[in-house]
């Protein structure tokens, strides 16, 4: 009976709901559009996020070091010299993609991983088959400390002066054009 | 010559292509039936002409032809024969044409398959598939062409990129093609029947077979890349969430609903406009699956090169093959009218919590996989949402799906008694008791997750094993042998289908619960333990392949000092390609495989190695594998035995 009577409503009831699905389909195209034509005309590119954390000291949230799981990985250890604070995953696309870059910079700065929401041996694996540029990597397991830092998601770094204060945030994996004309200025700014 | 005359019948079957695609529909719609019976005649001429294209092109692979560029680019004389004929669909414009030859051979198949179905459906079906199968040709002639020619040819080609130098290549994207684009067929047929503003019980019946059969390719593609991706990448994992693998679940999980949703279509004639909306947004995403990773709009670790400018085509395509039809649903959606009512408690609402929970999973990993594109758009960072983001989205979902699938089957249609609930009800609250006391009995230390995983697998068990019992009792047949002779083939299909996902789940909760793992840094002598096991490591030599040179580690495996096997995990260097790959040694066995991968150093450093015991790991595949033949079952039991159509029209 209940359902005889639903029938009828939606016979001669608003045909809103049939028209749904095309709303939705052109609101996603209309996205997919802008995005193409951004990349076309070159102005697409993966760019620094606002962040409340610039030039506020950079959170300090216990996380385990990855070598032993005993130590801690506190960044007031490597006050003095600017750092870059990346947060990586194995299970991470892009993150495969910065290794070059990354192995690059660590040859003059420091650069400190953080692994967010991974398995320690998966971590481990990846750095294995990709190279390892870390000076120190925390185990972010719960993702708290990404929590803490405000992370999108992965890959994400952050350049973080000599008095540990963060002084750039770069949503996105690291390119050479990036190191080059994001990373590295910011760096050396900080010196 | 080759390469031209492939050429010149691709330009062929596109110009028939836009005769199929208009001419037919004017006939239609003067009842004029001398044209739309052209509908016929013109497909097959067009399927001829993709097929010699696609015949050419293999030809030119074959006898390493490098003056046609896309030779070049992807082939070299030195590769095997298999590699070289797979190499045909191993880069974009190859890969498009394979996709327009299963388009065009459905067309084909229908125009001999459909003889019992109206004239109108069947020719309106056909110029769908017509106007799909002319937007592809011009895609491909216009910015994807296959043959166009290099001159001077060079002396050699570049060669295939050297991780799709493998039988599961060969295997793999075929399948998942015929998935994909078997869909195509249930898309045509809903667009046509919106034309019509009719949906029927025969319409249902006329489409099942090819959503059933989408299906099944779609599992079986789906499946063959997991397990490619397991052997090949040499990470040991069957599913990492990547944009191309979300891409070929999604259509997956939207076809597994449409095929749940036909069946109401087919039985009762009620769902008709829901059923028809789930064909179209199936192939919608099949297009998405295949098309949206090569217009550089997402990144993905094993997406072909990607090519804004084809991009734009590309959207151009989507927004005309999904928008047109979205528009006409809405226009015509409303004059479905249902056929009739159900009561809360019986299969149809069943069915329609199984459409609810597959529909909300696809969207989940649609938003997954664009999410991280809006947020591009928004923000301007490029970002990927991972695992993290699945286990707690997507896996819930699935978690209730596989609560209620235990239940789906015993209910009856329209009805609102339950005559087997209480048998399956009791089982598997039992089954999954016994499984949950087990588990705590037998593993030291299980997490939360695993034990749930272990009592809802048993739940799904043990509500399929009482629904058979239950369907069994109920037959008036006497002796076990003639019971189980009464049951229908599409029933046992079903449970082949529904006890693979059983087999499925224990092998994906097999692995991630119990599943070691060692990375060391070894040299020749060292013995590594691993879950029971003793890994000698024997040495490390150089091999000669056929395109390619190796540095294998040799590993004894052995238990309780009994050798079990010689694992050859193995790094390749590509000498044409000048690029290396990871072989895997696996040693595959159904209580869990034995999986080593080799990794860098030198003999005074020692090597790395990554050792893995997986267990239960090859159910997945082999679940799978169940869940298509259980496809293939109620497909052939329905065509032994077709539901009289010209009944159906008589009142019920």
């Amino acid at each position: 009976m209940t359902e005889q009577s639903t029938n009828e409503a939606r016979r001669t009831g608003p045909k809103l709901s049939f028209i749904l699905p095309l709303i939705g389909f052109l609101i996603l195209a209309g996205f997919a559009a802008a995005a193409l034509f951004a990349t076309l005309s070159g102005s697409r590119n993966p760019a620094q996020l606002p962040s409340v954390l610039i030039s506020k000291p950079a959170p300090a949230t216990p996380v385990p070091l990855l070598d032993n799981g005993l130590g801690t990985l506190d960044l007031a250890d490597f006050a003095g010299e600017p750092l870059l604070v990346n947060f990586f995953a194995s299970w991470c696309a892009p993150c495969r993609a910065e290794a070059p870059a990354l192995a690059l910079l660590a040859e003059g700065v420091t650069v400190i991983g953080i692994a967010y929401k991974d398995k320690p041996a998966d971590t481990s694996a990846f750095l294995t088959q990709f190279g390892n540029p870390f000076s120190a990597i925390g185990v972010d397991r719960d993702g708290r400390l990404g929590f803490a830092w405000g992370v999108y998601g992965v890959p994400e770094s952050y350049v973080i002066g000599s008095d540990g204060t963060v002084l750039l945030r770069h949503a996105g994996p690291i390119d050479r054009r990036v190191l080059d004309e994001v990373v590295m200025p910011a760096i050396k700014d900080a010196r | 010559m080759i390469a031209e005359l492939g050429h010149f019948a691709l330009i062929l079957a596109f110009v028939t292509s836009l005769l199929v695609s208009v001419v037919p529909l004017v006939g239609v719609a003067r009842g004029n039936a001398a044209l739309m019976q052209l509908a016929v005649p013109a497909t097959l001429v067009m399927t001829g002409g993709v097929l010699i294209a696609f015949a050419a092109l293999v030809w030119a692979f074959v006898t390493s032809d490098f003056s046609v560029a896309l030779v070049t680019s992807h082939s070299h004389s030195a590769k095997p024969l298999i590699y070289k004929i797979s190499g045909t669909w191993g880069n974009h414009e190859g890969s498009l044409l394979l996709w327009i030859v299963i388009l065009v051979s459905f067309a084909a198949i229908l125009t001999f398959s459909g003889r019992a179905m109206p004239i109108v459906l069947k020719t309106r079906t056909l110029a769908i598939q017509g106007i799909v199968s002319a937007a592809f040709l011009a895609f491909s002639l216009f910015t994807s062409n296959p043959f166009a020619r290099l001159s001077p040819a060079p002396l050699d080609g570049n060669g295939l990129n050297p991780v799709l130098q493998d039988p599961g290549l060969a295997l793999h994207p075929p399948t998942l093609y015929i998935g994909y684009v078997g869909l195509s067929m249930a898309f045509s047929f809903a667009v046509a029947g919106l034309l019509d503003g009719r949906i029927d019980r025969a319409w249902a019946i006329y489409v099942r077979p090819w959503i059933t059969a989408a299906w099944c390719a779609l599992t079986i593609g789906i499946a063959l890349g997991s397990w490619w991706a397991y052997y090949e990448l040499g990470w040991g994992g069957w599913w990492f969430w990547d944009p191309v693998e979300n891409a070929s679940l999604m259509p997956w999980l939207a076809t597994t609903a449409l095929i749940h949703s036909v069946s109401v279509v087919a039985a009762r004639g009620i769902f008709k406009s829901w059923t028809v909306l789930l064909a179209i947004l199936a192939f919608s995403l099949s297009l998405v699956g295949t098309f949206i990773v090569r217009s550089g709009l997402l990144t993905s670790v094993h997406s072909f090169a990607s090519d804004p400018a084809r991009g734009v085509f590309i959207l151009g395509i989507l927004l005309f093959a999904i928008g047109i039809p979205l528009a006409l649903f809405a226009w015509r959606g409303p004059q479905l009218t249902n056929d009739g009512d159900y009561q809360p408690v019986s299969r149809e609402f069943g069915l329609l919590v199984n459409n609810f929970l597959l529909t909300a999973a696809t969207i989940v990993v649609l938003i997954g996989t664009f999410y991280p594109l809006g947020l591009e758009m928004v923000s301007g960072a490029r970002i990927t949402v991972g695992p993290p983001y699945f286990d707690a989205t997507f896996n819930p979902i699935m978690g209730v799906l596989v609560l209620a699938m235990a239940f789906g089957p015993v209910m009856a249609w329209r009805r609102g008694t339950l005559p087997g609930l209480r048998l399956v009800a009791s089982s598997a609250i039992v089954a999954a008791l016994a499984a949950v006391l087990a588990g705590l009995a037998l593993v030291t230390g299980i997490s939360l997750a695993g034990l749930a995983g272990i009592g809802m697998i048993a739940w799904l068990g043990g509500g399929i094993l009482a629904d058979m019992v239950h369907r069994m009792r109920r037959t008036h047949h006497v002796g076990f042998g003639a019971r189980l002779g009464a049951i229908q083939l599409p029933v046992w299909g079903m449970w082949c289908a529904h006890l693979g996902m059983v087999v499925f789940l224990l092998g994906a909760l097999g692995n991630g619960l119990f599943a070691s793992e060692a990375v060391v840094r070894a040299k020749p002598g060292d013995v590594i333990d691993l879950a029971g096991n003793e890994i000698t490591f024997a040495g490390i030599e150089a091999r000669q392949g056929p395109n390619y040179v190796t540095s294998t580690a040799m590993l004894d495996l052995r238990r309780d000092g009994q050798l079990l096997a010689r694992l050859e995990p193995e790094n390749r260097l590509y000498t044409a390609e000048r690029q290396t790959t990871t072989e895997a040694a696996i040693r595959p066995r159904l209580s869990g495989d034995d999986y080593a991968v080799l990794g860098d150093g030198d003999a005074q450093m020692g090597y790395t190695l990554r050792l893995y015991h997986k267990p239960l790991v090859s159910w997945i595949w082999a679940g799978a594998g169940l869940m298509a033949l259980g496809g293939f079952l109620a497909a052939i039991g329905r065509a032994r035995r077709p539901q009289r159509i010209a009944e159906l029209d008589a009142p019920t």
